[in-house]
């Protein structure tokens, strides 16, 4: 028999940011692409305020490890800069980055941004988004996090159909108006292609 | 009909508790476990045809209240974290000699790693300790599967069931297919004629704990298929138990290699020794991979041809949790690498939400022992919640925080080996938990302890549930024997700051035990409305109360 590849996305970011919701739509997306996916996540203390990180794993064949290995990820999709660097090392050397320029520094020790920026450029394959302008933009606070994943979705399995389902019934509690924003969040991540993506 | 979800790991043992027909469940908040009750009571509630899901004070009353279904002739799930189930030892250990009438089981999520709990103690071995079954998933499928099971094995075997699961994958999210619910059936309660069963005064107890034994062979009988020996071409073998089985599965799945390792895969305890007997004869040296203590690592390396490798000679850590990495590196396959960032990066830790009331509370706590020049004596025992946080930068407040209700009792403790000013900050849900008990202690002793509750009126860590204690905390303190003239009731606010200062002054100046109710509703719950309604109700009660006052007569 032959070796599987196995596909791994991570998700990162600080308590509160979302996290878990965005990690729990990419599942559910690559679920009804026909994948085989899991999902991991670590509740609790780390929801106030501190360091949160979920793990998609997918493969064509059943699976039953939710987490994966430093090396082993082919996307990491990160809330803010700063927990996009902690996470690096879980990228493939192939792998990509999507992630916020919009920092979350209300901490001790906070690294100067200028050299955060400068590391996250410096890993191969970084996609890095102004979330704060956007979400000024689209007039919609928390537009970061779906614009991210719209980003990142052209790096994953998923028919454009099956996005505008999963995020629609994602929402669809919140009323019609919730789930265009989110909508429109998700199209204009995807309409970005920076230059330095390509590279 | 069957249908196919998203759910946790817990999740799955919640949805299959309502499937086997439970008349109840129970249990206390706590990660990673919490998600497990919090499912079952949506469905349960859902269905509205006469179950019941109740949080309970703590986790013994949990798990007395099961028994108490089960007695009644009901099934029955209770929920609890690993350290929840030290304080329903007592009811777990004791309820394998009454035995169970209606099937119960106990979900027990376990922490190793320690993410979000005081130790990673193995709940694998407290079932043994009290010579009870132990189911061991590895997948969400498996937590759904195994909990049915374990249903009917309870029932069979007539002794409780735990299903214990950990962190990860207590936390794992996959898809799910259920089976059809049951509904609840009762056998009525436990019939007169073995009442005595139930009743553990001496006589009775010698007995049932005879019959215990006496059932070992047809436990061990029961759980045969749950345990299986694979062989292989290899003298090497692997050992697996829960997610050491599910690391190892995916393992192979990239490296086709590892399939030529003979394996014991275990999914249940206890083990039959003639299985292990047979799978030992099989290889020269086995690599053990099991989550938290060497368990089945110990057991193995007692029979001494064979060589046994894991947390006990170095091949994995001794302490933490297990991880695909650490497989690989004990299985000699090359690490996988990535590229770390070239910049030391600071650890963002959690801390209270900004306007927590909780902060406000500490910084009272620390001016008025300040303003007295008791801060470099001044001993502050914490306890478990959201505002243990307080015991690290910037607030570094607390001086000792080890388990539930700890707080109390260990600084009435200290204040009777003569520490002044001994100090407890307990949170509502705590306190009710296991405080109260702690606080007529305080009272009979008379002890000169400072007694802070900090009552945000829900649980707050695990998911804002409703605090048992809600809105009854002066009236529990009073209850306790605590003076009116030592209690009182303060809001947490910038601008009650210097008033609060005070009160916390004359409080830490006052002989005798005093108790301070620091009140301000959880900011998340707030923000989620959580009590609203319990809110409006309350007033539209005291207002319809003031009302028929008004139009007498």
């Amino acid at each position: 028999m032959s070796a599987l590849r196995i596909h791994g996305i991570v998700l990162s970011g600080v308590g509160g940011q979302g996290v878990l919701s965005l990690a729990q739509i990419v599942l559910e997306a690559l679920r009804r692409s026909g994948f085989h996916a899991l999902q991991s996540e670590i509740h609790g203390m780390s929801q106030r305020g501190g360091s949160v990180q979920a793990q998609v794993c997918f493969a064509e064949v059943p699976l039953t490890s939710p987490i994966l290995d430093e090396g082993s990820a082919d996307l990491l999709i990160a809330l803010e800069p700063l927990e996009a660097l902690r996470h690096v090392a879980m990228l493939r050397p192939d792998g990509h980055l999507v992630a916020s320029e919009e920092p979350s520094a209300d901490m001790a020790g906070y690294p100067p941004l200028e050299d955060i920026y400068r590391a996250l450029k410096a890993v191969r394959g970084a996609c890095l988004l102004d979330t704060e302008d956007l979400a000024r933009r689209l007039r919609h606070p928390q537009a970061g996090g779906m614009a991210l994943l719209g980003m990142a979705s052209r790096h994953l399995p998923v028919p454009e159909a099956v996005w505008q389902a999963v995020i629609t019934e994602r929402f669809a509690a919140k009323g019609e108006r919730v789930i265009t924003k989110n909508l429109e969040a998700f199209a204009a991540g995807q309409g970005l292609v920076p230059a330095r993506a390509e590279a | 009909m069957a249908q196919s979800t998203l759910a946790l790991g817990v999740e799955a043992v919640g949805c299959a508790g309502f499937d086997a027909g439970i008349k109840g469940a129970f249990g206390y908040p706590g990660t990673p476990s919490t998600e497990g009750f919090e499912c079952v009571e949506a469905l349960i509630h859902a269905a509205a045809d006469g179950r019941v899901a109740q949080w309970a004070a703590n986790e013994k009353v949990a798990y007395d209240l099961a028994l108490g279904v089960s007695f009644a002739g009901f099934r029955t799930l209770v929920t609890m974290k690993h350290v929840g189930l030290n304080v329903a030892l007592d009811a777990y250990a004791n309820s394998a000699l009454t035995g169970v009438h209606g099937g119960l089981v106990l979900l027990v999520a376990d922490d190793p790693g320690m993410h979000s709990s005081q130790n990673e103690q193995d709940s694998r071995s407290l079932a043994s300790f009290a010579w009870l079954p132990c189911l061991e998933p590895s997948t969400v499928q498996e937590c759904y599967d195994f909990t049915l099971r374990a249903f009917d094995l309870s029932e069979a075997l007539q002794v409780p069931v735990m299903v214990r699961l950990v962190t990860r994958l207590a936390h794992c999210r996959a898809p799910l297919d259920r089976r059809e619910a049951l509904a609840p059936t009762g056998l009525g309660p436990v019939p007169a004629a073995q009442a005595q069963d139930w009743v553990l005064i001496p006589s009775n107890a010698r007995r049932r704990y005879e019959d215990l034994l006496a059932k070992q062979p047809r436990l061990l009988a029961a759980l045969a298929d749950l345990n299986r020996s694979v062989p292989g071409p290899s003298r090497r073998g692997v050992a697996l138990a829960g997610m050491g089985r599910a690391y190892f599965h995916q393992l192979a799945l990239e490296h086709p290699e590892l399939r030529d390792l003979p394996r014991l895969e275990l999914a249940a305890q206890p083990v039959d020794p003639d299985l292990e007997a047979a799978f030992l004869a099989t290889v020269d040296e086995v690599l053990v991979f099991e989550e938290d203590y060497p368990l089945v690592e110990t057991r193995l390396g007692l029979r001494a041809r064979v060589k046994v490798h894991g947390r006990m000679d170095g091949a994995l850590p001794r302490v933490g949790e297990l991880s695909p990495r650490l497989l690989k590196a004990a299985l000699g396959l090359a690490p996988s690498m990535g590229t770390p960032a070239e910049l030391d990066l600071p650890v963002r830790a959690p801390r209270f939400c900004d306007g927590c009331g909780h902060v406000d509370a500490f910084e009272a706590l620390q001016e008025a022992l300040g303003n007295l020049g008791a801060t470099a004596q001044a001993r502050v025992f914490g306890d478990i919640g959201c505002y243990t946080l307080a015991a690290q930068e910037p607030l570094s407040a607390l001086h000792a925080v080890v388990e539930m209700g700890a707080s109390i009792s260990m600084a009435v403790g200290a204040a009777l080996a003569g520490l002044h000013p001994a100090v407890a900050v307990i949170g509502d849900s705590t306190f009710g938990h296991s405080g109260l008990p702690a606080l007529l202690t305080a009272m009979d002793a008379g002890a000169d302890v400072t007694i802070l509750i900090l009552d945000n009126r829900v649980v707050g860590m695990t998911g804002q549930q409703p605090s048992q204690a809600l809105d009854q905390v002066e009236r529990m303190v009073l209850g306790m024997g605590i003076p009116e003239a030592s209690l009182q009731v303060l809001t947490p606010l910038p601008r009650h700051h210097e008033a609060n200062v005070k009160a916390v002054a004359a409080a830490l100046q006052q002989p005798g035990p005093s108790v301070l109710v620091f009140r301000r509703e959880c900011i998340q719950s707030l923000r989620r409305g959580v009590l609203r309604e319990h809110d409006r109700n309350e007033k539209a009660e005291r207002a319809s109360a003031c009302c028929s006052l008004e139009v007498q007569p």
